[in-house]
């Protein structure tokens, strides 16, 4: 997986392509919207594509993952893949995730590949 | 073992890991945008996962707790839970058979999802000092997912809130008034 598992954008959900494959990895292509081998079908290309932007909403329901937007802050958050989450909870397969420690290292699941793990999720609230 | 922070509050996990005496050998990593609730489904913390080294799940997050923090308000005891984590990682034991660990949690309802991105761009517009926005956006969470405590609770220090004080009662009031949901894992059933 070379995508941002979530994504938050300040500029609305329209963008543009280029920004589209840095944020997540997808490309629109002749054939559909893909991301390395991956090409899912865009019947209405017209609701996709508006003036040369993207419609992240139209992505987000294309790749089954959520999406919510704050109109008057022109904020959108994309969420995580839907199919991650059942993998997870239907089939055990963990879901990678990379996050920074305190001194803002990042760290992945990953990385302790071939030990058994403990995952501790705890706050301060 | 990796430690996460379900938390945008630096500075206070920074304090409990400098206060902690038993010497943290261990990664804690900062989760403030709650990628983990929504990768894993998780609707509370203290939770742990236990996952083996083909990064198969061998126990999904559920209502047992490796900490006595919270045993008067839930009345589960964290002993069977570390026994059960030992017992693990020393003959590979698990409490749940992989049938029974599958599906064990149900998948987040349309509902729940929206309200971890709600919460996302609260705690992101926070950050920028647009509390209307902020404000706007946590009302909009909580009212999606009422009884997550990742969202009801985690968002009452962020609003000025006590996640100790009176609210936490009256959010645990109505919690065990809609009969203690955790998107469809049943309490009785996990002790």
């Amino acid at each position: 997986m070379t995508d941002a598992p979530i994504a938050l954008l300040e500029t609305g959900p329209l963008v543009d392509p280029g920004t589209l494959t840095e944020l997540i990895g997808w490309e629109l292509k002749p054939e559909g919207l893909c991301r390395d081998e991956q090409c899912v079908i865009v019947t209405d290309r017209d609701a996709l594509e508006h003036d040369g932007n993207i419609d992240l909403r139209v992505v987000a329901s294309l790749i089954d993952r959520p999406i919510a937007i704050d109109d008057d802050a022109g904020l959108v958050a994309l969420g995580a893949t839907r199919a991650g989450r059942r993998a997870a909870l239907n089939d055990l397969q963990a879901p990678d995730f990379t996050l920074p420690d305190l001194d803002g290292t990042f760290h992945s699941l990953a990385d302790h590949r071939s030990k058994k793990k403990l995952l501790v999720a705890f706050s301060s609230w | 073992m990796i430690a996460v922070a379900i938390d945008e509050a630096t500075d206070t996990i920074r304090d409990f890991i400098r206060d902690n005496t038993d010497g943290i050998t261990y990664p804690v990593l900062m989760d403030s945008d709650h990628l983990l609730t929504e990768l894993y489904a998780i609707s509370n913390v203290p939770t742990v996962v236990l996952i083996d080294e083909n990064d198969t799940i061998a126990q999904p997050n559920w209502n047992a707790y490796a900490t006595d923090t919270f045993k008067d308000f839930t009345g589960i005891e964290s002993a069977a839970q570390l026994d059960a984590i030992r017992r693990w990682v020393i003959d590979g034991e698990t409490l749940m058979s992989p049938d029974d660990a599958r599906g064990a949690v149900d998948d987040l309802s349309a509902d729940e999802e929206q309200a971890r991105l709600h919460f996302r761009l609260a705690v992101h517009l926070r950050s920028t000092g647009d509390t209307a926005g902020a404000e706007r956006n946590f009302d909009r969470a909580c009212e999606l997912a009422p009884h997550d405590w990742t969202i009801r609770r985690a968002s009452l220090p962020l609003r000025g809130g006590d996640p100790f004080g009176p609210e936490f009662f009256e959010l645990l009031a109505e919690f065990n008034e809609a009969g203690r949901p955790y998107h469809g894992v049943d309490h009785s059933g996990h002790r």
